[in-house]
């Protein structure tokens, strides 16, 4: 069994971080369930894939994810905690339910969008500020993941420009269908505070008061979250009034 | 729910855009109205601190489709977009901010194809000295719309100093932020006309040259930087710039000085001190050929107490469209003439763009004027819809 605290990790370290670490517990949780989830995903969406080539696309981008999952993990035991997730909390599940409505549907497109433009905005953009407040190499590791993930979204937007481009109306309708579903979901998941009881994932209360100790707050990742999103609907071709009018809808 | 969203989205693929206007909410009750129409009436509108919260992430994007028509059966088709600047983020210390926003509205026109942009409000004033720093531009052409908001400045003094039966020949005229585009804009069309002017900005090297090329045309100029070093009260006053106080007026003007508020935002208002002052906003006009909202923002787009009211600095990038004289008519600072304005009047007045019916933050002025002023038939007078002085448009 691996030791809790890694011995390579700095002493100063662990001790600067030892008032906060509940809080970075709770933030590592919720970042190590969204990969794990995003690994089981491409599994899942290398089994409905025709092509050899994406199959294997599929289950690298699974690996990867896999690899960020440990990542976070790794960084938990660097501060003395153990991180756990949970993608049968109440907010992942559906999440996972909704990728899971496009496998059955053998939706190659679909999984794309829920995955790579709604999945990975909110990772990319709660990564990156995390990335710039977390000290040490707990930053570090946010702020890479953060990169690679947008590596991600950049692969995944050539192949839904070139569907966009074949039938604008047909591919916008289901862009907002899966709005509907998916970023409901995570609106609710990013409201500033929890109204409709524990998210399954923090260990403990809610950590989303305590975010102000550590130099963040729910409103921020949640507005970095939509603005990313708006983005990269905006990189699509989505006209910007539809979207903001997609965003300006969700619950708080 | 669907449906009216999809629609926009079709027609977003298929229009032609003749112009698009950038603007921003000018306070939260304006930002949340827009986005209680964006929710639609079967949701709750959101809170006042959510809406806080969120605008300021809000990339710059287009809000709506607004389609105008001109008395002369002319017809443009454009778009508003919105560069989300925070209502309480106006100051100096968000410029650099408030013109990556305004940047990125102007990218937003480009990439959605506007022959012609203006630059609304606030936006004009971030833009007038850095039209450098807009994007590249293709076949967009960018105009800040002061021409047109001189031109709606000086008809509104005319016509209020005609109310109220003043001779501006025998008046002292105060300009206040006389050296932006703006105000040496109405400096070089009212100065002519007045007994005496009193110019007053920041940068008194500014001011000095501004009052030379007055004095060049026998005009008797007194500049300064503070109001109070002014030899003379003023009976006619323009701000072309807001100003942190009414109070800031007081003992410089006569007490029943007729007096502009065309800056932005618009925060003059009689009080108690000015009771015998007659205030009306200033750089208004009225478009007359219609002006329809797709989605409906009528009434909350334009916060006015007439309807089809909007900015003068708007109305030029329409004026210009329905014309289709797609040229970057205002530009920079500082070279706004009367024969400009005159030509930018002349314009507007053809497609039935005139000046609004006048009107200050206790509401509209009964001026009894309206029906004739510009030669027309101004039906709008007597609606009274709402009073306020919040208006992105």
């Amino acid at each position: 069994m691996e030791p809790l605290i890694d011995v390579k990790a700095s002493l100063t370290e662990c001790a600067s971080l030892s008032a906060s670490a509940p809080i970075w517990q709770d933030i590592l949780a919720q970042a190590m369930t969204g990969e794990v989830l995003a690994a089981m995903n491409y599994a899942s969406l290398s089994e409905i894939c025709d092509d050899p080539a994406e199959v294997a696309d599929a289950l690298e981008h699974a690996e990867g994810e896999r690899g960020h999952a440990a990542s976070f993990a790794a960084e938990g035991r660097k501060i003395g905690v153990d991180v756990a997730n949970n993608v049968d909390a109440k907010h992942w599940k559906r999440l996972r339910e909704a990728f899971l409505r496009c496998i059955a549907e053998r939706d190659f497109i679909g999984c794309l969008i829920v995955q790579e433009i709604m999945l990975e905005s909110f990772a990319v953009a709660s990564y990156s500020r995390v990335g710039r407040v977390a000290p040490g190499s707990l930053g570090e590791t946010f702020a890479r993941i953060a990169a690679e993930e947008e590596d991600h979204v950049d692969h995944a937007m050539s192949i839904l420009r070139a569907e966009r481009a074949r039938d604008a109306q047909r591919f916008d309708d289901k862009v907002y269908r899966l709005h509907l579903e998916v970023m409901t979901t995570l609106a609710q998941m990013l409201a500033k505070e929890c109204k409709d009881g524990h998210c399954e994932v923090c260990h403990a209360s809610c950590v989303k008061p305590s975010l102000f100790d550590v130099r963040l707050s729910a409103a921020e990742l949640r507005g970095a979250s939509l603005q990313q999103y708006l983005k990269t609907l905006d990189m699509l071709g989505i006209p910007g009034e539809v979207t903001l009018t997609w965003v300006a809808q969700l619950p708080v | 729910m669907g449906g009216p969203v999809a629609g926009v989205a079709t027609r977003a693929r298929t229009s032609v855009v003749d112009f698009a206007l950038i603007g921003h909410q000018e306070s939260w009750r304006a930002a949340a109205d827009v986005i209680a129409v964006l929710r639609g009436p079967e949701r709750i509108p959101l809170p006042d601190d959510e809406i806080k919260d969120i605008l300021p992430w809000i990339p710059p994007r287009a809000v709506c489709h607004v389609d105008i028509g001109s008395i002369i059966g002319a017809k443009a088709r454009g778009l508003y977009i919105d560069s989300f600047i925070p209502p309480d983020r106006l100051e100096a210390a968000y410029v650099h901010e408030n013109i990556a926003r305004v940047r990125k509205a102007a990218a937003c026109a480009i990439k959605a194809g506007a022959k012609i942009v203006s630059l609304g409000g606030f936006s004009s004033i971030l833009i007038e000295g850095n039209f450098d720093q807009l994007p590249k531009k293709n076949d967009t052409v960018f105009t800040t719309g002061n021409t047109l908001t001189v031109a709606f400045i000086v008809q509104g003094i005319q016509k209020m100093c005609a109310l109220e039966g003043r001779n501006l020949q025998r008046s002292t005229l105060l300009i206040v932020g006389a050296t932006g585009d703006v105000g040496s804009g109405c400096a070089r069309c009212l100065a002519p006309l007045a007994r005496r002017v009193l110019l007053s900005a920041r940068n008194v090297e500014r001011l000095r040259r501004l009052a030379a090329e007055l004095e060049a045309d026998g005009v008797q100029v007194e500049i300064a930087t503070d109001l109070e070093r002014f030899s003379v009260e003023a009976d006619v006053v323009i701000c072309a710039a807001s100003l942190a106080s009414s109070s800031l007026l007081l003992g410089r003007i006569a007490p029943d000085a007729i007096v502009c508020d065309a800056g932005y935002p618009k925060n003059l208002s009689p009080t108690a001190e000015m009771l015998d002052a007659k205030v009306f906003f200033g750089g208004l006009g009225q478009i007359t050929g219609g002006m329809k909202f797709t989605p409906d923002f009528h009434g909350v787009l334009n916060r006015h107490p007439f309807p089809d009211v909007v900015h003068g600095c708007l109305l030029e990038g329409m004026a210009l469209a329905l014309e289709q004289r797609l040229e970057a008519f205002s530009q920079g600072r500082g070279f706004i003439t009367q024969d400009r304005v005159v030509e930018m009047e002349t314009i507007a007045a053809r497609h039935g763009i005139y000046l609004a019916p006048l009107y200050n933050a206790d509401g509209p002025l009964g001026d009894g004027l309206d029906a004739s002023w510009n030669g027309r038939q101004d039906e709008s007078v007597g609606e009274r819809p709402s009073q306020t002085v919040e208006s992105s448009f």
